[in-house]
């Protein structure tokens, strides 16, 4: 069935949906608390009366905010693996380091269960996050559901702990600092574009709010 | 705590840890998302506590074997978290040698403090103050992850520092022990149910100003 423009656009910034039926409720994670879940106004979250943890956040144009800066991250991740991150010019030897060359270095040197972690909290989680929520909340802009899309969305909240890349960012920042007396050290493009990817994937996993994507699937699937 | 907020689980509803959809917790399964639904995480306190334990047990070797050896014309330099930590602060890079005794010896060591203190206020074996205790968890979940730093660093200066004979680095077993805390102390931040804090806390709410009247 085609769609005409008009009714496409409406869909992505259609505000948040609620599922038919109701009252809809919200649990605390924190402290159980039970609340009906009231529509918010763009911008504003709900918080637990008895605790003050924030139950759910009504988010601008989530969808797109959220594909948008998914999409920014899939693209510097390209970038981030194919420039270096760091340069290092010593013994007249050039050394670069990009993403990738941190875990193959420790899986060289006989690391294999260090290397594998590295790997999946730079650059597994990051792209698991990344292209899953473009692939749960495209889709939804359009009022569709993609196949599977409930398993990917129950992915993306396991996979969110482990997306690690601010941390490696402080770790190359120290590493730096470390080598500075050994070496001539400089940044690479690599690092500038791992900078943005950082901005970009918290921007993209805060652009949508757990509650509201789930019950957006929930109205796009019935 | 007011006595006019209704709790989900004395109506037998159960937030879904995954979606968060509200269902009586019969149903098993959410009807949304196909998660198990439980009215609380399932044996938290014995998983926090097991986790805790091995965390604390890898947490001595973490810092007593060289997270990395550096080979420098010949010369053998094991360093471990700590005597990293002091080179900076001998070389007078204060703020440095702070974030690394910060992310690498504190946040680990307040965790399990915190978890113990947590799963003991859980168990009825100290006073729940949920408030601040809540703060507190909120806190470890926060901060756990800023603790890979260090082996993100060994990484970084194992690919960039293989020199030949002029300077190597290889990665020492302290950093798969330190890993290994990083994420024990996650894993056990994420399987506690800080609600058990609260249950506490109305238990005693309804239980025990009968018990005072009784007593004397």
């Amino acid at each position: 069935m085609k769609r005409p423009f008009s009714r496409i656009r409406l869909s992505a910034l259609l505000p948040w949906p609620k599922p038919s039926g109701g009252p809809h409720y919200s649990v605390c994670h924190v402290c159980d608390t039970l609340f009906v879940a009231e529509p918010l106004p763009e911008g504003t979250a709900a918080t637990c009366k008895c605790c003050g943890t924030v139950l759910y956040q009504n988010r601008p144009a989530s969808l797109a905010r959220a594909t948008a800066f998914s999409i920014t991250a899939l693209i510097l991740m390209v970038v981030v693996h194919s420039f270096p991150f760091l340069i290092m010019d010593a013994a007249s030897i050039r050394t670069t380091l990009n993403l990738a060359s941190a875990a193959v270095a420790l899986f060289d040197q006989g690391s294999p269960i260090l290397a594998g972690a590295l790997a999946l909290f730079t650059i597994i989680a990051p792209l698991v996050m990344a292209s899953g929520l473009i692939y749960v909340c495209g889709p939804l802009m359009i009022g569709r559901v993609a196949p599977g899309a409930v398993h990917v969305a129950k992915w993306l909240n396991k996979t969110e702990p482990w997306n690690m890349i601010e941390v490696f960012l402080l770790g190359v920042l120290v590493s730096l600092l470390k080598l500075g007396k050994v070496a001539d050290v400089h940044f690479g493009l690599g690092f500038w574009a791992f900078g943005a990817l950082m901005v970009s994937m918290a921007a993209a996993v805060a652009a949508i709010d757990r509650d509201e994507l789930w019950d957006r699937l929930e109205v796009a699937k019935s | 705590m007011s006595e006019s907020l209704p709790r989900a689980a004395n109506l037998g509803l159960a937030g879904c840890h995954t979606c968060g959809k509200v269902s009586p917790v019969t149903l098993g399964l959410c009807p949304r998302c196909g998660s198990h639904l439980h009215l609380r995480k399932p044996s938290s306190i014995q998983r926090t506590v097991a986790l805790m334990v091995a965390a604390t047990a890898l947490y001595i070797p973490a810092n007593i074997l060289p997270i990395m050896t550096v080979v420098e014309l010949g010369d053998v330099t094991e360093n471990t978290i700590i005597s990293g930590m002091m080179t900076f602060w001998r070389q007078g890079a204060y703020p440095i040698a702070i974030v690394i005794f910060t992310a690498s010896i504190v946040i680990p060591l307040l965790k399990i403090v915190a978890l113990t203190w947590l799963c003991l206020a859980a168990s009825g074996r100290l006073h729940p103050s949920p408030g601040m205790l809540g703060k507190i968890y909120w806190f470890t979940e926060l901060l756990g992850r800023w603790s890979m730093v260090d082996i993100f660093v060994v990484g970084i200066l194992v690919a960039l520092v293989q020199l030949g004979n002029y300077m190597t680095i290889t990665p020492g077993p302290g950093a798969l022990a330190f890993a290994g805390v990083v994420v024990l102390t996650m894993l056990a931040a994420m399987s506690f149910e800080p609600r058990l804090l609260w249950d506490r806390l109305e238990a005693l709410r309804t239980n025990s100003p009968p018990l005072k009247k009784a007593d004397p």
